[in-house]
């Protein structure tokens, strides 16, 4: 690919409008129910000629009020659209103020924001103007600006516009780091409804071109390594969690198909707001369902590093999460055959499946242990929860306190640790022991286990 | 008991473990010490190490050909980080001491530092652990500010010598700018001017009316960095505590959307 390279001294000094604080005001309102602001999934260092570089562990420059990470500048480019999906606050039948960007204007707060280390590059959304191939190609000029005017190598999150030519969705894959089409609901009967100018099919072709294409490019690179790299960091996708009556194993079931079918990395799940109050959406009373939706990225995690599958966490009988219990203990507590493990001598994915052990402290065990016999000590200093571990493991034989390997006993105890129960929980009246109120309260057991 | 104790720096502390390791008094027979004032024992000789360039570089060229630069990395930034915060089992110094000695000790060498069950690696992993979690999240917080020169520049106040970590990611991220990050609490500054290396100065005398005229353009970015940060939060999900979390409170006066609401 022949790039005109211009020095970045020659490219455009910064100086903006007043209307452009307007402009940012509109479509960052517009833009904040979009979830994806991870600037992760690929290492490259700068060249020397422009700005920026990228980290493969995403870096995060702030935290709003909500608690939620500002790592990019997540802006659309319009909220003009002629599509009218009733969950979107920028359809075309809502009153909302509207503006548009030029490619200028976002290249120049993009830059100017990069260089003071507010962000990390720019996530660019927009609802459709004019049409499909017209918005994707406007996308695409922000981005051509962006890599070749100004040198930036940072990080760039773009959507792909469903409807738009391949051609366009190819060529603005070279220049951005990662590519998202939104998944917006779970099944396509949910879709119909709410997002009639959307269907499933019209979804899912981009992002098995995107699919086709990081492949196609993968096999490039193997032969001439220096070919322009497509979407290094992958494709996402969102669904809206909340707005239809789907139940949380066909959520999962439908984000582990993505990730299996279409290669993708990461799906983003995201509690439904009541932003436009239509008539075909739930009225949601106690605000969005936000422990669902963590249970959902529990589960999810589990799914991509964990080695679970969705139909050991949940299935067709149990359909749902356990709302006082995250997905692994609940799925440790119903399978206690498996425990207790024995932490110096199992293998890494069994230490996985432990509830208090993580990825990073199951990697550290395995390879602790080699040097010395791991204690409880040990194992707290390494980084395992043991107040959720201790009930699933042994050390040398011998567990930390005498625990009884009984379903209602372990859940009793670590839902006696209040910090454990979440927010919304703590918040409600609930009665914590109605639960378990058929337990009679036996004496201890001293458990060992042989060796 | 012999105590050695050496300046709290890379330097000093490479410099006492090359005296102690010199001394020939028997590794089970030394302790080293990079605390100021600790608490004198009886029945102990405390020697004090005045910190030799030459001897810390040796130290450096032996860890770095015995035992790689993935260690000798760890090592490093094990002593950059603030020894006094939490309650280590054992000194700074100490730790890195009892960790070199072990590694050359053993045919494994540089892979002692897995064996998260000696006493002495799993300080050594806490310490290396604190710095790199100060330095990734300052790449996170830290804010530059355009001066009337065009020259960026960035205030910190961290609790562990974080700087040439900054530095580091600075210089690759904007090759082409002149950036000074000042570090308030070690008074120490990294110096980088466009298309070459960076430089970590003495910054004790920085003059204060110089940073604080601004370009003409910086008021107005950071309005509208503002204005995208209060729109970004959803009000249906207001979560302070969670952005305590996320972003503690300490890191807020120097950053420019948060510096108004502490």
């Amino acid at each position: 690919m022949n790039r005109t390279v211009i020095p970045y001294s020659n490219a455009p000094t910064a100086r903006l409008s007043p209307s452009v604080m307007e402009k940012l005001t509109i479509l960052t309102d517009a833009a904040k129910y979009d979830v994806a602001c991870t600037s992760s999934g690929i290492d490259r260092r700068g060249d020397g000629t422009g700005i920026g570089n990228a980290s493969a562990c995403g870096i995060c420059h702030s935290f709003s009020a909500d608690g939620r990470c500002v790592s990019l500048l997540k802006i659309l480019l319009t909220n003009e659209c002629i599509f009218n999906c009733s969950y979107c606050q920028n359809n075309c039948n809502s009153d909302v103020p509207r503006a548009t960007f030029t490619p200028e204007e976002i290249c120049t707060l993009t830059i100017e924001f990069y260089r003071r280390n507010y962000i990390e590059g720019l996530f660019l959304s927009s609802g459709i103007i004019v049409s499909p191939n017209y918005t994707m190609d406007l996308i695409y000029q922000v981005l051509f600006r962006l890599r070749t005017v100004y040198r930036f190598q940072g990080y760039i999150h773009v959507k792909a516009i469903p409807g738009a030519d391949p051609l366009l969705i190819e060529k603005a894959g070279f220049l951005a780091d990662r590519m998202s089409v939104n998944l917006e609901l779970p099944t396509s009967d949910a879709l119909r409804k709410l997002a009639p100018c959307k269907s499933r099919n019209t979804i899912l072709k981009p992002m098995r071109q995107i699919q086709n294409n990081i492949i196609q490019n993968k096999n490039e690179l193997a032969l001439f390594q220096n070919s322009p790299r497509f979407v290094p960091a992958g494709q996402s996708t969102q669904m809206i969690i909340g707005a239809t009556p789907e139940s949380d194993f066909q959520i999962i079931s439908v984000a582990e198909s993505l990730y299996q079918k279409f290669d993708l990395k990461r799906v983003f799940y995201s509690a439904f707001v009541n932003v436009s109050h239509n008539s075909n959406l739930p009225a949601l009373s106690e605000g969005p369902p936000l422990l669902r939706e963590h249970r959902l990225y529990q589960a999810d995690w589990l799914l991509r590093y964990y080695h679970f599958s969705a139909d050991e966490l949940l299935s067709e009988a149990r359909p749902n999460f356990n709302i006082y219990l995250d997905p692994k203990c609940d799925w440790a507590l119903r399978h206690l055959e498996y425990f207790p493990v024995e932490i110096n001598a199992a293998d890494y994915k069994t230490l996985l499946r432990v509830p208090g052990i993580g990825a990073k402290s199951a990697k550290r065990i395995v390879k602790a242990r080699q040097g010395s016999r791991l204690d409880f000590s040990d194992l707290k200093k390494i980084g395992v929860v043991l107040k959720r571990a201790l009930y699933f493991i042994t050390c040398s034989g011998h567990m930390m306190y005498p625990v009884k390997i009984d379903e209602d006993y372990i859940c009793r105890n670590l839902l006696s640790d209040k910090t454990q129960i979440p927010r919304e929980l703590k918040n409600e009246n609930y009665r914590q022991i109605s639960l378990f109120d058929d337990i009679s309260y036996g004496g201890f057991e001293h458990v060992r286990i042989s060796m | 008991m012999y105590v050695f104790q050496c300046e709290d720096s890379i330097d000093g502390i490479f410099t006492g473990v090359y005296d102690a390791w010199a001394s020939r008094l028997g590794h089970k027979n030394i302790r080293l010490s990079s605390c100021k004032n600790e608490n004198l024992t009886l029945f102990s000789e405390y020697i004090p190490v005045c910190t030799d360039f030459k001897k810390s570089r040796k130290v450096s060229r032996t860890l770095i050909l015995r035992l790689g630069t993935g260690f000798y990395e760890t090592v490093c930034s094990s002593a950059m980080a603030d020894g006094s915060l939490r309650n280590l089992p054992m000194d700074k110094a100490n730790a890195i001491y009892q960790t070199i000695v072990l590694a050359l000790s053993l045919p494994e060498g540089a892979k002692v530092l897995e064996y998260l069950g000696e006493p002495c690696i799993a300080c050594i992993f806490e310490l290396r652990r604190q710095t790199r979690n100060e330095g990734h999240h300052l790449l996170e917080f830290l804010r530059f500010a355009e001066l009337k020169n065009g020259i960026l520049f960035a205030q910190i106040h961290p609790k562990n010598d974080v700087l040439p970590i900054l530095a580091d990611h600075f210089t690759n991220r904007l090759p082409l700018e002149n950036f000074i990050i000042y570090d308030a609490v070690h008074q120490t500054a990294a110096v980088h001017s466009a298309s070459k290396d960076y430089l970590i100065v003495d910054a004790s005398s920085l003059n204060s009316d110089l940073i604080c005229e601004f370009s003409p353009e910086e008021e107005s970015f950071r309005r509208l960095w503002r204005a995208f940060f209060e729109t970004i939060a959803i009000e249906a999900r207001a979560n302070p505590k969670l952005q305590i979390q996320n972003i503690p409170k300490r890191f807020w006066a120097d950053t420019v959307e948060l510096r108004e609401k502490l």
